[in-house]
C-alpha cells in the first residue's frame, strides 16, 4: 500500500466520511457508470490524485461495468453452479438479451455477475437492485420483472447452549469491565485458544498481544465482513441476525488492545448486512454500550461500517485495509503486519466476523468453558453451512471434530430427492474437495488438512452425480482468474493459464498442470493464488479421468 | 546481524532484507519488480530464495533478515518457481521483449527459452501523444515500478495501476494519456520500466535521427 496515498487519505478525510470507493459506487448508483467527471469529483473530495481514483474505479466489480435502471446481477458462486451447472446464467442472459457485463442500449437493463450473494441454501440466486430472489423459479420471476425477496434460513445450534447462534446480550462486556483488566482479557483469550475463523486459523491472542504492544496513540479494531468465499453465508447470518454479538466482540477486543474505533467492512453483495449492523449500533449507542463511555471510566468506543465494492481478494487482510481506506483492494506484502501498521498506518487488529463473535462467550464464561465446547478438538464451536443440494440446507453451530459424514447425512439430511453425494467442497473456493469415499474424516483442522482440505470458512458445498469434475475445475479456475487482484505475477498470469488448460475437452497435460500449481502455491503473494491449487489437486487425486488428465 | 548466503557469512544491519544480504555477500538473485530507489513491493516473485527451516521459498526483497538465517539462492524449488513465473510473464506479451530490456535479461539468466504457453495475450494499445514519453500497454507486466516511482520519487502521481487479474495494466491520468495527466515529463517511469512499455522518445528520434547516426 502506498504510504503517500494512505497519508493523503488520512489528511483529507476523517474516519466515517465516505471513502473514494463508496463515492464512486454512489456515482454508479446515480448515473449507471463512472465517467471522467466522477473521477475528478471524487479526486477533489478525497484529496487523492485523479489517476489513483481512475485506478480504483477500474478495480472493483461494482464500479467497472455499466448499470441499467434495472440492474440484474446473477450469482455465479459455487452453490449456484452446483444447483444448475451454470444454466441459470444462460437463461437470464438469453431472456434479457444481454451478455454478462452488458447494458441495453437504452440503458433500461443491465446484466452482471456476482460471487456470491449468500443465498446458497436456495440457489440459484439473482439480485435485482437490493432484492435477492433465489430458488428454481428465481430466473423466471426476474425475467417477468417480479422478483421477490428470498427467505433466510434460521440458524440452529447442535450445542447444549448456543454460543454463536444467539443474539448478543452484552453480558460478556459487562463482566469484563467489572472484573478483568485488558491484560487479563488478552490472557483469557490466549487460554481459550481461539483460532481465526476466516480461513487461516491464526491464534487470535497472538494478534491481540502484538497490537496491544505496538506503540501508538491510537489503535483500531477492524472486522472483516467481506465473506467472499462462495458457498459460505455464515458471516452474513451473524451480521444480520446477531449484530449485537459482533459489536460486543468488537468492544471486547477494543478494550483488550486499547482501541477507540472499530470499523466493519461489509461486502456490497450483502445489501442487508450494513443496515442490520447500523441499527444494532444505534441501539447500543442509546444504551450507552457504544459511544463516549462504552468501555467505562470515560473510555470511548464506537463502530462505523464501510462498504466494499465487489472483490474476493479484499477478504485478505491487507487488501481489506486498502479497501476500507478507499484504495484499490490489492494485497501488500507483510511485514509490516496490520498489528504494526494498518488503518492510517496505525496498529490494527483485523478479525473475521465469526472470530469476534466467539469473544463474548469467553468474556462471560471463561476460557475453560470455551475449551469444553469441543472436547479433544479445536477449542470453541464452529458455524457450518450447507448448499441447496442438501435436504436441510442452512447454518448450523457444531462442535469441532464431528465427522463430515455426520454433518452431511445427519445434520443436513443427505442430498435432496435421494440424490447421491459425489463430493463436497469445504471452506470456500480455496478449500480442497472431499470425495464421498472420505466422508468419515472429522471436521477439524488437522484431519481435513491430512486429506488436502481445510475448515476454511466452514461452508460445505455438496455436488451430486450431475456435476462434471472438469466443469467444476473450469468454474473454480474461472473464478480464481477473475478475482486475482493482479499484483503478484504467478497468480495474475498463472490462474488465467490454468483456466485455459481446462477449457474445452482437450486432454490436460498433467505434468504441466502440476508445474503450474507448484508455481502458484510456492510463488503467490497471498492465499488466493496460493490456495486455488488445493481444489484442483483434490480433483487430480480423486477424479483424474473426469478431469481429462493425460 | 550475521546471516549466511550460500554458505558464506555476511554482516547486515538491523532491518536489512534478504535481498540486501544476498547482494552484500556478492551473490545474485534476479529481480523484476525491484528498484532500489523504491520501497520493496514483492510482486514479481522472481527473487525467491530458500531459507533454512522454512518449508516454502520466500521473496527476498520483502523478507527481513533474522540473525543466524541461512539463505540459499540456489534453492531448487525457488529457482524452478522463478523460471516458471518468468515464462508465464513472457506469455502475456504479444511479442517477445526487446533484447536490451531487463525482462529479456532475466529470462536469459533463468534459461527461459521457448514459451510453452499459448492463450490470451495483452491487447495492443498505444499512447503516442506525449512529446517525450510513449506508452505501449501490451508490454506492461504490472511490476508497478512506474506507478511507484511517480508516487515515491517524483510525487507527481500521474500514473496508476488499472484493472485486475490478467487485465491489470497501467494508465496515465484518467486513462487519457501522459499529455492529459499530471505528468511532469521527468522520465523516471521510462527509466525504471523493465520491458519498454514506457519509453522515452529522444529529441534525436523526434528529428528522425537515430543515436548511431548522431554519434557518427
Amino acid at each position: 500500500m502506498s504510504r503517500n496515498l494512505t497519508a493523503l487519505v488520512a489528511r483529507h478525510s476523517s474516519l466515517g466520511e465516505p471513502t473514494a470507493v463508496e463515492l464512486l459506487a454512489q456515482a454508479v448508483r446515480e448515473r449507471g457508470a463512472v465517467v471522467a467527471d466522477d473521477v475528478r469529483d471524487v479526486a477533489a473530495r478525497t484529496g487523492l490524485p485523479e489517476a489513483t481514483v481512475h485506478g480504483i474505479a477500474t478495480f472493483y466489480d461494482d464500479l467497472r461495468e455499466p448499470r441499467g435502471a434495472l440492474d440484474v446481477r446473477v450469482c455465479t458462486g459455487t452453490a449456484c453452479f452446483a444447483a444448475t451447472g451454470g444454466r441459470h446464467v444462460a437463461e437470464l442472459s438469453d431472456g434479457l438479451g444481454l451478455a454478462l457485463g452488458e447494458r441495453s442500449e437504452d440503458g433500461s437493463v443491465s446484466l452482471g455477475e456476482t460471487v456470491c450473494l449468500g443465498f446458497c441454501h436456495c440457489s440459484p440466486a439473482v439480485r435485482v437492485g437490493d432484492v435477492v430472489d433465489a430458488g428454481p423459479q428465481a430466473v423466471a420471476r426476474v425475467l417477468s420483472r417480479e422478483p421477490r425477496q428470498a427467505a433466510e434460513p434460521q440458524a440452529q445450534s447442535l450445542l447444549a447452549e448456543p454460543v454463536l447462534t444467539r443474539a448478543g446480550d452484552w453480558s460478556g462486556l459487562r463482566r469484563v469491565l467489572a472484573e478483568l483488566t485488558p491484560d487479563q482479557l488478552v490472557e483469557e483469550v490466549a487460554q481459550a485458544g481461539v483460532l481465526g475463523r476466516g480461513g487461516a486459523a491464526f491464534p487470535a491472542a497472538v494478534k491481540w498481544r502484538l497490537t496491544r504492544q505496538a506503540p501508538a496513540a491510537e489503535r483500531f479494531v477492524v472486522c472483516n465482513g467481506d465473506e467472499g468465499d462462495a458457498g459460505s453465508y455464515i458471516d452474513k447470518q451473524l451480521m444480520e441476525h446477531s449484530p449485537e454479538l459482533l459489536l460486543e466482540g468488537m468492544a471486547l477486543a477494543a478494550y483488550a488492545i486499547g482501541a477507540r474505533h472499530g470499523v466493519v467492512l461489509v461486502r456490497s453483495e450483502y445489501p442487508r448486512s450494513r443496515p442490520a449492523l447500523e441499527e444494532a449500533a444505534e441501539r447500543a449507542r442509546e444504551r450507552g454500550l457504544l459511544g463516549p463511555d462504552a468501555l467505562g471510566d470515560g473510555i470511548p468506543f464506537d463502530v462505523i461500517v464501510v462498504d466494499g465494492a465487489g472483490s474476493y481478494v479484499v477478504g485478505e487482510e491487507t487488501a481489506l485495509l486498502a479497501c476500507l481506506q478507499g484504495l484499490r483492494g490489492v494485497v501488500s506484502s507483510r511485514p509490516p503486519y496490520p498489528a504494526q501498521s494498518g488503518v492510517r498506518g496505525l496498529p490494527t487488529l483485523v478479525h473475521n466476523v465469526e472470530t469476534l463473535c466467539n469473544i463474548p462467550f469467553i468474556a462471560a464464561r471463561g476460557a475453560q468453558a470455551y475449551r469444553e465446547l469441543s472436547p479433544g478438538a479445536t477449542p470453541g464451536s464452529k458455524l457450518v453451512c450447507f448448499n441447496e443440494r442438501f435436504a436441510r440446507p442452512g447454518v448450523f453451530e457444531i462442535p469441532f471434530g464431528t465427522s463430515v459424514r455426520e454433518l452431511c447425512e445427519d445434520v443436513a439430511g443427505g442430498l435432496r430427492d435421494g440424490a447421491r453425494l459425489k463430493a463436497v467442497q469445504i471452506g470456500g473456493p480455496l478449500g480442497g474437495i472431499l470425495p464421498a469415499s472420505l466422508l468419515d474424516t472429522p471436521f477439524d483442522l488437522e484431519p481435513l488438512a491430512a486429506v488436502g482440505c481445510m475448515v476454511g470458512h466452514g461452508s460445505l458445498v455438496g455436488f451430486d452425480e450431475e456435476t462434471g469434475m472438469r466443469d467444476l475445475a473450469r468454474h473454480l479456475l474461472g473464478f480464481g482468474a477473475q478475482e486475482s487482484c493482479g499484483k503478484c505475477f504467478p497468480c495474475r498470469v498463472g490462474l488465467t493459464r490454468a483456466h485455459e488448460m481446462v477449457q474445452g475437452d482437450a486432454a490436460v497435460d498433467r505434468a504441466r498442470l502440476e508445474e503450474l500449481l507448484e508455481a502458484l502455491e510456492l510463488g503467490s503473494l497471498c492465499a488466493h493464488g496460493g490456495g486455488m491449487p488445493a481444489p484442483i489437486r483434490s480433483l487430480i487425486a480423486h477424479f483424474p479421468d473426469e478431469l481429462g488428465l493425460a | 546481524m550475521r546471516v549466511e548466503v550460500d554458505g558464506a557469512p555476511v554482516e547486515v544491519p538491523e532491518g536489512a532484507t534478504l535481498l540486501e544480504a544476498v547482494r552484500a555477500a556478492g551473490a545474485r538473485v534476479p529481480t523484476l519488480c525491484f528498484d532500489e530507489r523504491l520501497a520493496p513491493f514483492g510482486a514479481c516473485r522472481v527473487c525467491l530464495v530458500g531459507v533454512e527451516g522454512q518449508d516454502k521459498p520466500v521473496a527476498s526483497c520483502t523478507t527481513p533478515c533474522r540473525d543466524g538465517m541461512r539463505i540459499d539462492t540456489r534453492d531448487p524449488a525457488a529457482r524452478r518457481v522463478a523460471g516458471a513465473v518468468v515464462e508465464l510473464v513472457l506469455s502475456e506479451l504479444p511479442e517477445p521483449p526487446a533484447a536490451h530490456t531487463e525482462l529479456a535479461a532475466v529470462a536469459r539468466e533463468l534459461g527461459v527459452g521457448e514459451l510453452r504457453w499459448t492463450g490470451r495475450v495483452h491487447e495492443k494499445r498505444h499512447d503516442m501523444r506525449h512529446p517525450y514519453l510513449a506508452l505501449q500497454n501490451e508490454l506492461c507486466i504490472s511490476c508497478g515500478r512506474c506507478v511507484r516511482i511517480c508516487d515515491e520519487v517524483q510525487g507527481a502521481f500521474a500514473l496508476t495501476a488499472t484493472g485486475r487479474g490478467f487485465e491489470a495494466n497501467i494508465a496515465a491520468g484518467i486513462d487519457a494519456g501522459f499529455r492529459d495527466s499530471t505528468c511532469v515529463s521527468c522520465g523516471a517511469c521510462a527509466d525504471t520500466c523493465p520491458t519498454d512499455a514506457i519509453t522515452e522518445l529522444s529529441l534525436l528520434a523526434l528529428a528522425g535521427t537515430t543515436t548511431e547516426e548522431a554519434q557518427a
